[in-house]
């Protein structure tokens, strides 16, 4: 039981950690229905970022502050200089385009700055938190509890002037355009927003597993993350996060040794196939009227 | 400024002559290809070997090359993709080189076939096929030092010497979801079987950012030793997990790959007692890195940051050129020149109880072995560096020979 | 110029419909074509084996591609994962003790089948959702490969293509391997010409244009859907098994890998969505330019125009890469073979700006 209970435990707050990364994807695709397959690769380029500071003796959190306004002014500025420029086109053009995006940072950050793996060390320990026969990590604790937060903030965000205006560009660009409301300038924070909490599970997921070009690995689990809960949804962020990361972590749990291979993968691709095919559009998502 | 003299200094970059040796250059060059991966999968080790070898090459060009001849390396990356490791291959092969070494797995098991007919030498220094041991059936393929199979061996016997014996304790191999990982497994389960300890396998999933759910199986298994089998950044978040779940870090084992940077990436203090598998001395005490300091490192010809000379990977690199080269030596006395693939392998199987003056254990190889008699011993990170805590020996080479007999055997058949 | 309108007058309905109407294509095709079958004594050991020879096989798994998702417009993701399941299978059938030819034939038909169940999410869901679906279906089958060791090769997860023969002609020498890939890949591309030219392409494209448009005016969507990537997979598992045999003389899982995968969406996209010739070009500059960017780099570090560390030197042409590859959708989000069509439509009906169509 208190196998269980660990398991479950751990596997919702990483399931939370890779909701941080699935933030990003939602914020984006809420706002301007682009599928952003680089933020992976932002989620290195925000830890990198971080750790470059780190370097030059930066107090780790004013380095997380800095590097936050950097990565936000970076994807303010992807947004102008390469997706704007695609409105219109096919949605494979799209996809391409972020991975393209994701191969040439996959080049730059690990090119200028080094490619073996570095660290970032938040302080924490190593020391897990002990309840019974139960061992909670205390970094996943740390990145669950900021996970939350941020997810909460976004839910909140919503609510303010701006947000309301998001609200607004999500459900039209025509008819927002119509009443006033820069569809540019509302997509273009979503994509600084994401920037944001590229930062925040960089450094999270940098502080766990180091710092080179696996962590925009992470995409792969925040996909899966973000088609479960629907494409649109920041709740449904939360709650897939926490499915996500619960049965990645339960299910390899009992079935590993029976299997003799790790099978988190097999899960989480599993999750997205029948997710696509018993509904497409996710728990939460908003599902489109197809017009002929 | 200083520092920016340095890398300009340092611009002997990829596919950059290693500089032409200054006096007897006349004679006609050798030609070698480190054909790696410098931007995927293997960058962890990749630098810090790559630079180790050029070093070393530079340091013998300095000296006047191997009896008067330059060696010449072409170093290009391949990205970890075998299109491309074909590619640069067959271009260092058009220009004469007569050795190749990839540092990837994926490429080196593809190039396999056209080593063999093509007669160029392939290094596969801890990659490649396990079963490239076997001389007889894979002529132009050395693994050089113990492959994976060796170091399974290898650990098991020193906790069986070192650490109060074997018998009836639990051993949990904790590894990478892919071949690499899993390739010591029938070896281990086999020694399980003769030694009477418990074996368990853990798999967890590549790359290895993510282990938690694993370590709980592993802390309720309560192992006595625990190996942890895998590269790169996931090998920090083994260590560190362990250490989270309460196994105490001199209960951690490692496969070779386990570097000083690893151990600053957990905290240099928390990983004291970690211990690993180690082919070579690390550190710059032993009289070639000595050398290498002072010719080539002082004199700014290092191949990159002078932080990396002595640490493990680039002493490896150091080690699988000392080789090379001393096989070089001996075919060119023996054969003379000009040198080619078959005798480059001629000459690497006459080296006799080679040490590279201390930085390895002593090795020999034969027609029939390309291993070198999987030597090496166990080092234990003291919070600064690693401190060797068992003599170089090798172990099990039966049971090891056995296996790398059996899938040689499939290997033939499947040609 | 070379290209001259006038003076075509077709009088015959044949002759008005063959592949290439305009003379001056045609010859050109031709001309190709002979280049191409005397590639072996024009070209080094070099450029015939690495270069010319993943080119032509890369450029059939592109066609394949450009079936599915230029004509049909079902997105694919997992194209490797269809192509691993033709390797392997072909090598194990050969091992078996079946002839190469009936191997080929074998391989195709499995990934056939099995890439029709990656068509069954196309059933379902499009556009971004099946480029995830049939992601997730790409792990599946590289961890299916992986894990069994049956399949993968034992503890070296390795399988050596073993020594055949293709039509009596030994397959371990090179000149032959190019000729098989050359012949696949001609009879790819003649087939997925004329595929665009039957009532099957036709009503593949009115799927692609809308597919509930193309169900009122009487297409069997989920047939049609099926179709396409039954073909597709068919010609993408012997492309695979073509892959083993000729070019990489051993399979490792890594060669099918995900990112396989998207290199082959790449180069139908930077090629030119649904073209031909785009299939080709995207081929090249996908394959290629890393390859050619990585030797270029060299060479100028080598001559000391370029200064840096080993490191940034390594990773120049992975970021050169992505970028042209945005600079590709950004600025002709037609592809390449859009640039070729601009030229040819310029020297069309030079030396004046434009003419009646």
């Amino acid at each position: 039981m208190a196998y269980f209970l660990e398991l479950l435990v751990n596997g919702a707050l990483t399931g939370l950690m890779y909701s941080l990364v699935a933030l990003g994807i939602v914020l984006i695709y809420k706002s301007s229905g682009v599928p952003n397959l680089a933020q992976g690769a932002m989620v290195m380029l925000g830890a990198y970022a971080v750790w470059l500071m780190a370097s030059w003796d930066v107090p780790i959190y004013l380095a997380v502050v800095l590097g936050a306004i950097l990565m936000f002014a970076f994807g303010l500025l992807a947004e102008r200089l390469l997706l704007r420029k695609m409105v219109g086109q096919p949605i494979i053009m799209i996809v391409m385009l972020t991975l393209g995006l994701e191969i040439f940072l996959r080049g730059f950050a690990p090119g200028f700055l080094g490619a073996a793996p570095k660290q970032i060390d938040l302080g924490l320990g190593l020391a897990p938190i002990i309840l019974g026969d139960v061992f909670i990590n205390r970094a996943y604790l740390v990145g669950g509890v900021i996970a939350l937060l941020l997810i909460a903030a976004s839910l909140l965000f919503f609510r303010t002037h701006i947000g309301t205006k998001l609200r607004a560009v999500s459900d039209d660009h025509v008819s927002s355009w119509s009443v006033g409301i820069s569809v540019e300038r509302a997509i273009g924070i979503s994509w600084g927003l994401a920037g944001l909490t590229a930062v925040a599970a960089g450094v999270l997921w940098g502080s766990v597993q180091g710092v080179d070009w696996t962590l925009s690995a992470l995409l792969f689990p925040a996909v899966a993350v973000v088609i479960l809960g629907g494409l649109d949804s920041i709740l449904g962020v939360f709650l897939a996060g926490l499915i996500v990361g619960i049965l990645g972590s339960v299910v390899p749990g009992y079935l590993d040794q029976l299997a003799g291979g790790g099978t988190r993968d097999v899960v989480t691709s599993l999750i997205i196939l029948l997710t696509i095919m018993f509904r497409p559009h996710g728990m939460f998502g908003r599902e489109d009227i197809e017009r002929v | 400024m200083k520092r920016t003299l340095k890398k300009a200094a340092m611009t002997a970059a990829l596919a950059v002559l290693v500089g032409a040796a200054p006096v007897q250059a006349q004679k006609e060059p050798i030609k070698f290809g480190l054909l790696q991966d410098f931007t995927a999968v293997y960058t962890f080790v990749t630098s810090g070997y790559n630079q180790g070898q050029r070093d070393y090459l530079t340091l013998v060009n300095e000296m006047g090359g191997i009896d008067g001849h330059p060696i010449e390396v072409t170093v290009v990356d391949t990205g970890n993709q075998p299109q491309r490791g074909i590619e640069a291959y067959n271009r260092v092969r058009r220009d004469g080189a007569i050795l190749v070494d990839f540092l990837s797995t994926p490429v080196a098991n593809a190039m396999v076939n056209r080593v063999l007919e093509d007669e160029v030498v392939m290094l596969t220094v801890m990659h490649g096929r396990g079963d490239a041991s076997d001389g007889e059936t894979f002529p132009f393929v050395f693994p050089l030092m113990a492959h994976y199979w060796s170091q399974a061996a290898l650990l098991v016997e020193y906790i069986d010497l070192y650490e109060g014996g074997i018998e009836g304790k639990k051993i949990a191999h904790v590894h990478i979801d892919s071949p690499f990982g899993r390739e010591p497994i029938p070896v281990l389960q086999e020694l399980a079987k003769q030694k009477g300890f418990t074996l368990r396998t853990f798999p967890y999933a590549s790359p290895g950012n993510e282990q938690s759910a694993t370590w709980t199986e592993v802390r309720r298994f309560r192992p006595d030793h625990v190996f942890i089998w895998g590269a790169g950044g996931g090998q920090a978040v083994s260590v560190r997990e362990a250490i989270r779940n309460g196994i105490s870090p001199d209960k951690i084992l490692s496969v070779v790959w386990l570097a000083e940077s690893d151990m600053h990436n957990v905290g240099a203090d928390i990983a004291k007692g970690v211990k690993r598998f180690e082919a070579t001395v690390t550190g710059t005490d032993t009289p070639i890195l000595q050398e290498i300091m002072e010719k080539v490192v002082k004199a700014g010809k290092s191949a990159g940051d002078a932080k990396e000379v002595g640490n493990t990977y680039y002493n490896i690199g150091v080690a699988s050129m000392a080789i090379t080269v001393e096989g070089a030596r001996l075919a060119l006395k023996e054969f003379g020149a000009p040198l080619t693939g078959d005798k480059l392998r001629r000459g690497i199987e006459m080296i006799k109880d080679f040490d590279a003056q201390g930085l390895i254990p002593p090795v020999s190889y034969s027609s029939k072995d390309h291993q070198g008699g999987g030597f090496g011993r166990v080092s234990q990170w003291n919070g600064k560096s690693w401190e060797p805590v068992s003599d170089w020996h090798n172990a099990y080479q039966d049971l090891v020979w056995e296996k790398i007999r059996q899938e040689a055997a499939e290997f033939k058949k499947g040609r | 110029m070379f290209y001259r309108l006038s003076g075509i007058h077709h009088t015959r309905y044949e002759s008005a419909s063959q592949l290439w109407p305009i003379p001056a294509d045609r010859w050109q095709v031709y001309a190709l074509l002979a280049l191409a079958l005397a590639a072996p004594l024009l070209v080094s050991d070099l450029y015939l084996t690495s270069y010319l020879l993943p080119w032509l096989i890369m450029t059939s798994a592109a066609l394949s591609l450009t079936l599915l998702m230029g004509i049909a417009g079902q997105l694919h993701f997992g194209f490797a994962a269809v192509m691993a399941i033709g390797a392997y299978t072909s090598i194990h059938l050969v091992r078996f003790g079946l002839p190469f030819e009936l191997a080929l034939l074998g391989a195709g038909l499995m990934a056939a089948l099995i890439g029709g169940v990656f068509g069954a999410a196309a059933l379902r869901v499009k556009g971004l959702y099946l480029v995830m679906a049939t992601l997730a279906m790409q792990y599946l089958v590289d961890w299916i490969i992986v894990n069994v060791p049956a399949i993968s090769g034992g503890a070296q997860a390795t399988l050596q293509t073993p020594r055949t023969t293709f039509l009596f002609l030994p397959l371990h020498k090179d000149e032959v391997r190019y000729y098989v890939a050359l012949l696949w890949v001609v009879l790819v591309t003649l087939l997925i010409l004329n595929i665009k030219r039957t009532s099957f392409g036709r009503a593949l494209v009115a799927v692609r244009d809308k597919d509930f448009a193309a169900a009122v005016i009487g297409i069997n969507i989920v047939r049609y859907k099926l179709m396409a990537f039954f073909t597709s997979s068919f010609l993408g598992g012997v492309t695979g098994a073509v892959l083993a045999y000729c070019f990489y003389q051993a399979v490792t899982p890594e060669q099918f890998s995900f990112n396989v995968s998207i290199q082959i969406v790449a180069m139908v996209l930077v090629g030119g969505l649904g073209s031909v010739l785009g299939a080709y070009l995207g081929a090249a500059f996908v394959l290629l330019v890393p390859i050619v960017l990585t030797n270029a780099v060299a060479y100028l570090a080598g001559l000391g125009l370029l200064s840096a560390s080993t490191n940034l030197l390594a990773h120049i042409p992975l970021m050169v890469y992505g970028g042209l590859i945005i600079g590709f959708l950004l600025f002709e989000p037609l592809g390449l073979a859009k640039i070729y069509d601009n030229l040819r439509k310029y020297f069309l009906v030079w030396p004046f700006r434009h003419a009646r169509s």
